[in-house]
């Protein structure tokens, strides 16, 4: 490895910093008091108390899952801190004006200015520090259309008919471990309801930073689309670099009626860890989609960067008729970072679609493994699917693994599943050498090359901003 | 039950499944081990898998490798252990006729229900630098090799799975292994046709088949193992262990048939261990059983071994296939091309499961993977999960799964060519199975299972 490479391979993590600020902070560990604490301090309604205490009873009856192929130490459930909020000056925020100045420098230092005037382009922003939303940005233009885009906090005390209707429908509190725990404290998270007919008329998008060492962030994420409605819908993270390892547990839940769609594209950079994989985000996240309606269509897109352990299955549950799923990928891993991503899809309803574009990408000492499901019901007649998961080594010491699971049940139903695992070749960075074209340089073009097919489902500032983010990463790893 | 073994507080720890135990319990009644050197190695060997079956219990679909085969249909039949005694009365003298294949007429080795039969056998055509028959009728000098041979292969697999109990009960009522031994050097012509043969009873039995093949250095075989049964319409359990050791440079063509009645339940385990050079292909065919599971592991242990794995199964009815295959590579330049194709008629389901394993060591390897699924009724079901698992770099790993009903198209063009919907249908199908059933290399064999197919 040249010096020039391994300077860059040492580059920190840009977004490492911690912001120095007070906070309200609970005591550390899980029991009941804790809950109603979380749940007092948010002032909720009794059926979101009701809905946290079942939900914890669910939780202390299972058992953590041991599946996936990843190993770690053994969490302490005791030992996170399940509640910290910046100390605001005022109780209820107004306005951004009276945000405090040193959280707008975060995120502003994060590349996500808060003040509207200053937003580029078309994008409205909810920013969670920590348990709470901070802000979030355009909420009056969206309002103009019927759109609401606030936090989920904020919409219990205003809109909690509609919480109550959609919250745990797609993704039950008992569906695993992770989202019983999710369920029972979660703190903050987005909230996103588009109404009949509405095409959303900007861009939405949360940004998750984690600020406090020892909190875990278990965010939840709700978005409903009504009859004919549409939305496209983005997430980012980071989190400062600590030396223990933090835990990440959210739950999204997205839902489609007649005819809408909904598009979700998440760039995840959490702290991964160093070199020696000391420290990082241990990224266990349940995201499901559920199209309802007929001809509705979610659409998931993810870059999956940072996080030292991801567990993560973006899926779609078909229920409509000739409903559509896709799920775009790209995980890429360095050093120990371990990640078993993929994606469900289960065909429920006649002439249901999906697609699976799955890239991996592993490199360092790092593992990286599709787990994928493709189920066709036996009501899902004409169904089709298409997965396509490939894989890219660089380095000889990193692990790429598919596991795809494919069940029929029903015999119109058609599916194809295609895998390849390749490296990058000596002869192809000869062929750019050629050119006079550096290693560095080489290896981005090739690894955009290789995930060509997923960014561009991308919205477009973002697309060139994951390209960015992925040889940024990759930087080094070569030669 | 041997109560030696077991004492004090390990008692329950032991015993956590008595449905084995109860298996394990008349497989101890049940001893034909002499008191020579092979009863010896026998006896051990026994002794040891007693133990893992101990602490073993019958896997259920909570197990990730049973998660699509439910094996609780067992729990509920009360199996005895087939003996030889009362067999012979139910076989009708022509009753072997079925089975016979010409290009294999001197080279066929019967068990039945698990024991060497040699007057049914016959190995006149047999030259000499081959052995075909039982363990306890090895020359001396083989005899005392043969203990790196029997039960060695099988190894914890890299997914840290545990061996399977099945096997260690099927070792721990070892009563007899048919052996096929080619000395260095040495090209046998005739394939070699064991026959597995479940003779059947009044009431529930089971069996536990083993078979051991070693290819010496530069050697070549084709051998045909089958699995069938003569008469019997009651519950019966073939539970069948084959392993085959491929040495340097040798070549093994193994095909393997399972025709069991649909009372059967048939589970089956092969473990092949390649040295360097070698060359391995499997032709599995299956057609029967009520519910059927094949176990397939290769262990590449040497550089530029070569697997191909051809695999057909084709069930209808109520019936369930199961094949689980795991290549597990360790040294560089190895080749591996897998073909499964299944055809899925009525109520029936299919289960693969293909494992491929590069490790780190495994540079240049060439691994594809193919499953082919065609279902031909709305209640057809099928599960697959080809599997990839790499860690070296510079690998060509390919694979891939495709599931679907015939083409439209196809029958179409077919019926606008005369062809009435039936022989239409017919014909795609008879060529979707050929395309395995010609890799066969016995032509009489592969005609026979084309028109059991029709």
């Amino acid at each position: 490895m040249t010096t020039a490479v391994k300077t860059l391979v040492n580059q920190p993590y840009k977004y490492g910093f911690v912001t120095d600020i007070e906070a309200d902070t609970i005591p550390r560990g899980l029991n009941e008091d804790i809950i109603r604490m979380i749940s007092a301090k948010k002032n909720e309604p009794q059926f979101m108390l009701d809905f946290r205490l079942k939900a914890y009873g669910q939780w202390q009856k299972m058992t953590e899952p041991t599946w996936p192929h990843v190993t770690y130490p053994p969490i302490n459930y005791q030992d996170i801190v399940y509640y910290s909020a910046p100390k605001q000056k005022k109780e209820q925020l107004n306005s951004l004006e009276e945000v405090d100045p040193t959280l707008l420098e975060t995120f502003e230092k994060l590349g996500i200015p808060l003040s509207e005037q200053k937003r580029l382009g078309n994008v409205a922003v909810d920013a969670i520090f920590d348990s709470v939303s901070i802000a979030t940005t355009f909420k009056e233009k969206l309002a103009e259309d019927g759109v609401i885009f606030c936090s989920i906090s904020e919409a219990l005390q205003e809109h909690p008919e509609l919480v109550q209707k959609y919250l745990g429908s797609v993704v039950p509190v008992s569906d695993n471990y992770f989202t019983a725990l999710n369920s029972a404290v979660f703190s903050d998270g987005s909230f996103v309801f588009i109404p009949k007919g509405v095409k959303c008329p900007m861009e939405l998008s949360t940004y998750f930073r984690i600020n406090n060492g020892d909190t875990g962030q278990f965010e939840r994420t709700l978005i409903i689309a009504e009859e004919g409605a549409s939305v496209s819908y983005l997430e980012g993270c980071t989190a400062p670099m600590y030396d223990s390892n933090q835990l990440h547990a959210a739950v999204v839940e997205l839902v489609t009626l007649d005819n809408a769609e909904i598009k979700y594209s998440t760039v995840q950079n959490w702290y991964a860890g160093d070199e020696q994989g000391k420290g990082g985000i241990y990224n266990f996240v349940t995201k499901r989609g559920l199209c309802k309606g007929i001809n509705s269509k979610i659409s998931w897109t993810q870059v999956e960067t940072g996080s030292a352990i991801t567990w993560k299955y973006p899926s779609c549950v078909l229920v409509g008729d000739n409903s559509v799923g896709e799920f775009y990928s790209i995980a890429l891993t360095n050093n120990l970072q371990q990640a078993d991503t993929g994606t469900k899809m289960v065909h429920i309803g006649k002439n249901t679609r999906s697609t699976i574009i799955s890239k991996g990408i592993s490199a360092g000492n790092s593992q990286n493994s599709y787990r994928g499901l493709v189920k066709m019901g036996p009501k899902a007649a004409g169904a089709r699917n298409y997965s396509q998961c490939d894989s890219m080594l660089i380095g000889d010491n990193a692990e790429a693994n598919t596991f795809p699971y494919i069940q029929v049940d029903n015999h119109s139903a058609k599916v194809e599943h295609e895998a390849s695992t390749s490296k990058i070749g000596e002869d192809r960075l000869f062929y750019f050498a050629q050119r006079g074209i550096s290693e560095e340089d080489a290896v981005s073009m090739l690894v955009s090359g290789f995930c060509k097919d997923v960014l561009n489902e991308l919205p477009m500032e973002f697309a060139a901003e994951a390209d960015k983010l992925l040889s940024l990463k990759l930087e080094g790893t070569v030669g | 039950m041997n109560k030696s073994i077991i004492t004090g507080t390990k008692e329950i720890e032991l015993i956590r499944d008595s449905y084995l135990n109860k298996l394990l319990q008349q497989c101890e009644q049940q001893s034909l081990v002499k008191d020579d050197s092979i009863g010896n190695l026998l006896r051990q060997l026994r002794q040891q898998a007693t133990y893992q079956v101990l602490e073993s219990r019958l896997p259920t679909n909570k197990d990730e490798e049973w998660r699509f085969t439910d094996l609780s249909p067992l729990i509920e039949i009360n199996f005895q252990l087939g003996e030889k005694s009362n067999m012979e009365r139910n076989i009708h003298s022509n009753a072997l006729e079925q089975f016979i294949i010409p290009e294999a007429k001197e080279s066929r080795l019967v068990l039945i229900n698990g024991i060497y039969t040699p007057e049914w056998s016959d190995v006149s055509g047999m030259c000499d630098n081959v052995y075909v028959g039982n363990i306890t009728e090895l020359s001396a000098p083989q005899k005392e090799k043969i203990e790196q041979y029997l039960g060695t292969i099988e190894e914890r697999n890299s997914s840290g799975a545990e061996p399977c109990p099945l096997t260690a009960l099927n070792t721990a009522g070892l009563n007899d292994v048919a052996v096929i031994w080619v000395n260095s050097n040495a090209v046998v012509e005739k394939p070699i046709h064991i026959l597995h043969l479940s003779v059947g009873e009044e009431t529930p039995y089971f069996s536990q088949p083993r078979t051991l093949v070693i290819g010496e250095t530069s050697s070549s075989l084709e051998l045909i193992e089958e699995y069938g049964t003569i008469g019997n319409n009651c519950a019966y359990l073939t539970n069948g262990v084959t392993e085959i050791w491929v040495q340097e440079n040798a070549s093994v063509k193994h095909t393997r048939i399972q025709r069991e009645s649909e009372a059967g339940f048939h589970l089956g385990k092969s473990a092949i261990a390649q040295a360097r050079d070698s060359r391995y292909t499997c032709t599995e065919v299956n057609l029967g059983a009520k519910l059927s599971r094949h176990n397939l592991e290769i262990y590449q242990r040497g550089e530029q071994t070569e697997t191909y794995l051809n695999g057909l199964t084709v069930v209808g009815g109520e019936q369930l296939a199961d094949t689980h295959s795991a290549v597990l590579l360790s040294k560089p330049h190895g080749t591996v091309n897998q073909l499964h194709k299944c055809i899925v008629d009525d109520s029936a389901r299919t289960v693969f499961n293909g494992r491929v394993f590069v490790p780190k060591a495994a540079q240049q390897t060439d691994a594809a993977q193919l499953n082919r699924n065609l279902l031909l009724s709305p209640k057809a079901r099928v599960n697959t999960k080809p599997e990839l698992q790499i860690t070296a770099d510079d690998v060509k790993c390919s694979h891939g799964a495709t599931i679907s009903q015939l083409e439209a198209d196809e029958v179409f063009y077919l019926r606008s060519r005369g062809l009435n919907e039936r022989d239409a249908c017919v014909l795609l199908i008879d060529a979707f199975a050929s395309e395995i059933l010609q890799r066969i290399p016995v032509p009489s064999l592969s005609e026979k299972l084309a028109r059991c197919i029709d």
